[in-house]
């Protein structure tokens, strides 16, 4: 891990104490004026931002990353508890339709420095090869500017700095982890056990926690709140794995600050910097460049709130690509029930994997297809699953009392990008009277396809492992799209690199690039996007023609 | 922050008398208190109501959450009315559930202009969201609760922590039993 270090030292600035933030370098971050002009400013400080907030700084870049949330502290702020890690999720107000519309908030959308990575389970798979090239493989989907090749090395990196635990993975383009896979409770127990019998191939991870300590990192407690944020600073998310880093270079976090509009000079066609809200007071802070990484959702909301005379209909959408291709991955959610207590909020909620199904297969009549993973809802969550059955009242109560003996698995089913799933402005304001996002899904037949297949295996896993009766909850997963890249302005908001098409010194770096999903957890991908964003810029300074 | 939910909650807020009981007959038929009062729903949903915080997100058929409550209770006293004369609240508890179970079963049809089945999600949502943040709820499903810095040491099918408790009836399947 010695080279890991040499490179991002974050794990080791965070003290060894028994606290889990480092607060002298809070105090001593460094802060420049709004007219300080930056090198960089980035919108949004989640996966995508972290990244490049982290690199740049290490090169020696002056840049800030202005988040709308908070600079979360896991000792003050977060809890043991569903109903009161409510303040983890982005709660503003957005409009959902079409005729699939896709629930927000605590399922997908994050809020504060970490972004939605403080939530998320933890699963950190990589894309495979086949994702970048859908539409060539397959004849749906789309294929990126880059090829898997071009990704490979941002994802060892990466996975070296989170860093994850896995058995040899054996799907995909075939590798390692750098830490040794985690024991499994009793809901990973019961997915192997159902796999060993079916001939289905399931391997242990991959999770973004140290399987043991980690610079100053210390090992899981097996607690079962990652969704609810780690007080233990063992789950990965950028506000250990990037921020402290950052900050010790130079960098500047600015903290319950939304940005509000990007500026162009209009003579010149380029990004001036961005206005911002902080303490109800309007700002504007100047930078020489402009990324943006607020996600799916916000991304395209920023653009299209950011037009102006040169771009009527919304920055760099001359071509209304802004908003559209927004994917989540269809997420049907099975649970078994067991004699025996598997009590399955034990352990970590991301276990066991499988991605037996994740490719095209011939004898279909689907393209593309689903990978299977644990999930382990807590209290809330299950009750959810339950009253989706039709419980409701003391049927609900009598199902729900017999939560210590119900297993559950989760598919991730590789939704298709489509043009008319996408983000718009509703006529409604939020509260500093912006339009707020209007975000329309609808699935395709392929689509439904795979979510019939997926459920089938995992009610097939659950009986051979012994289950008596299974349930299934259809539910969403995940956001990308909404500003994909493309090899031209006519397909996509930004090139290979994450430059926009329209503006030279404005980009986009977060999951909203991504023009498809496969069947893989996005946060690993996003941060290998941002990093390899973060060498071309780099190298593009050093050779002058960033 | 969980002691705070057992101790006496806070006084209504956001419903008005009215609204307040069909919103309690509502919430208590939802999780199924009605005969045995165990967690002050009513009382929870109103404080969320009151700050405004919702899950961030509606239906773009369903107004924002507030009024798309006020709207869907006053829709409830009005079915109640054409079918027992009297408001929600005031009904007998096997009309109270007859009325609900309607408006289920239309799933996703229109229910006074309103989809039936994004109205069912809305209640059920803040229903079972404050129901199961409430320790005693927690006690009756064998959720132990916050485990920091606890944790878990012996994780996996059967194991037990020294605090846990086995269930005395593991083979008993009350949905299995019951149909």
């Amino acid at each position: 891990m010695r080279g890991v270090r040499a490179r991002n030292e974050s794990a080791w600035l965070l003290p060894n104490d028994g606290t889990r933030t480092n607060h002298r370098l809070r105090r001593d971050m460094r802060g420049f004026a709004d007219d300080d002009e930056l090198d960089l400013v980035i919108v949004g400080c989640g996966a995508g931002g972290s990244v490049l907030l982290q690199r740049l700084a290490r090169a020696g870049w002056r840049v800030a990353a202005i988040e709308a949330g908070p600079f979360w502290d896991p000792d003050a702020d977060w809890v043991s508890d569903e109903a009161g890690s409510h303040h983890l999720y982005w709660t503003e107000p957005r409009v959902i339709a079409g005729t699939d519309p896709v629930p927000m908030g605590s399922n997908n959308s994050g809020r504060g420095v970490g972004g939605s990575m403080v939530h998320y389970a933890g699963y950190t798979p990589r894309l495979h090869p086949s994702d970048f090239a859908t539409h060539s493989l397959d004849g749906v989907g789309a294929d990126w500017p880059i090829g898997y090749a071009q990704l490979r090395r941002y994802y060892e990196q990466i996975e070296q700095e989170l860093p994850v635990a896995g058995e040899h993975w054996p799907w995909g383009d075939p590798h390692g982890y750098p830490y040794r896979p985690h024991p499994v409770g009793g809901n990973g127990e019961i997915f192997l056990r159902g796999a060993r019998k079916l001939g289905i191939t399931a391997k242990v991870g991959p999770v973004a926690i140290a399987n043991g300590r980690f610079g100053n990192r210390p090992h899981c407690i097996y607690r079962g709140f990652c969704l609810q944020g780690c007080k233990v600073n063992a789950k990965a998310s950028p506000l250990i794995t990037h921020i402290p880093d950052a900050l010790a270079n130079g960098a500047e976090v600015r903290a319950d600050a939304m940005v509000t509009r990007v500026a162009v000079d209009e003579r010149t066609g380029r990004a001036t910097g961005v206005y911002y809200l902080r303490d109800g007071t309007e700002r504007f802070q100047r930078a020489s460049m402009v990324a943006i990484a607020g996600y799916s959702i916000e991304t395209p909301r920023l653009l299209l709130n950011s037009a102006c005379s040169r771009f009527p209909d919304g920055l760099a959408n001359d071509f209304d690509q802004v908003g559209r291709y927004l994917m989540v991955q269809g997420a049907p959610q099975t649970a078994g029930r067991f004699d025996a207590e598997v009590r399955m909020y034990k352990a970590p909620p991301p276990e066991v994997s499988s991605e037996d199904f994740y490719e095209t297969d011939p004898a279909q009549d689907y393209k593309r297809g689903f990978a299977i993973q644990n999930v382990s809802p807590l209290p809330i969550t299950w009750a959810e699953h339950v009253a989706a059955q039709g419980h409701w009242g003391r049927g609900l109560r009598e199902y729900m009392s017999d939560y210590v003996h119900w297993a559950c698995l989760g598919a991730l089913c590789e939704f298709l990008p489509r043009p008319e799933n996408r983000v718009t402005l509703a006529e409604e304001k939020d509260r500093y009277g912006l339009p707020v996002a209007r975000f329309a899904y609808s699935q395709c037949d392929n689509d439904r396809a795979l979510v019939r297949a997926a459920q089938a295996v995992m009610e097939d896993l659950l009986h051979a492992a012994g289950a008596d009766e299974v349930i299934t909850i259809q539910r969403y997963a995940h956001l990308v799209g909404g500003a994909r890249m493309a090899s031209d302005e006519r397909h996509g908001v930004v090139d290979g690199r994450c430059r926009s098409f329209a503006v030279p010194n404005l980009y986009v770096t977060d999951g909203s690039v991504l023009p498809t999903q496969g069947s893989a957890n996005p946060a690993l991908t996003i941060m290998a996007v941002a990093a390899r964003a973060a060498d071309q810029l780099i190298e593009g300074a050093r050779s002058g023609s960033g | 922050m969980v002691t705070a939910r057992c101790e006496q909650p806070p006084q209504i807020k956001f419903f008005t008398a009215a609204e307040a009981a069909c919103a309690e007959a509502l919430l208590d038929h939802l999780t199924g208190q009605s005969d045995k009062p165990m967690v002050p729903v009513l009382r929870m949903v109103d404080a969320r109501l009151a700050a405004d915080e919702t899950d961030g997100w509606r239906y773009a058929d369903l107004p924002e959450d507030a009024q798309a409550w006020r709207d869907s209770l006053a829709c409830l006293d009005a079915d109640a009315n054409l079918r027992c004369g009297c408001g929600f609240a005031d009904a007998a508890e096997a009309e109270q559930m007859a009325l609900l179970q309607a408006v289920l079963d239309r799933g996703s049809e229109s229910w006074h202009g309103l989809p039936a089945a994004h109205v069912w999600s809305l209640w059920t949502r803040y229903a079972t969201t404050a129901f199961y943040s409430h320790p005693s709820a927690w006690a009756e499903i064998g959720f132990p609760g916050p485990a920091y810095p606890r944790g878990y040491k012996n994780i996996g099918v059967g194991k037990l922590e020294p605090f846990e408790v086995p269930d005395a009836e593991p083979s008993d399947d009350p949905v299995r039993e019951g149909t």
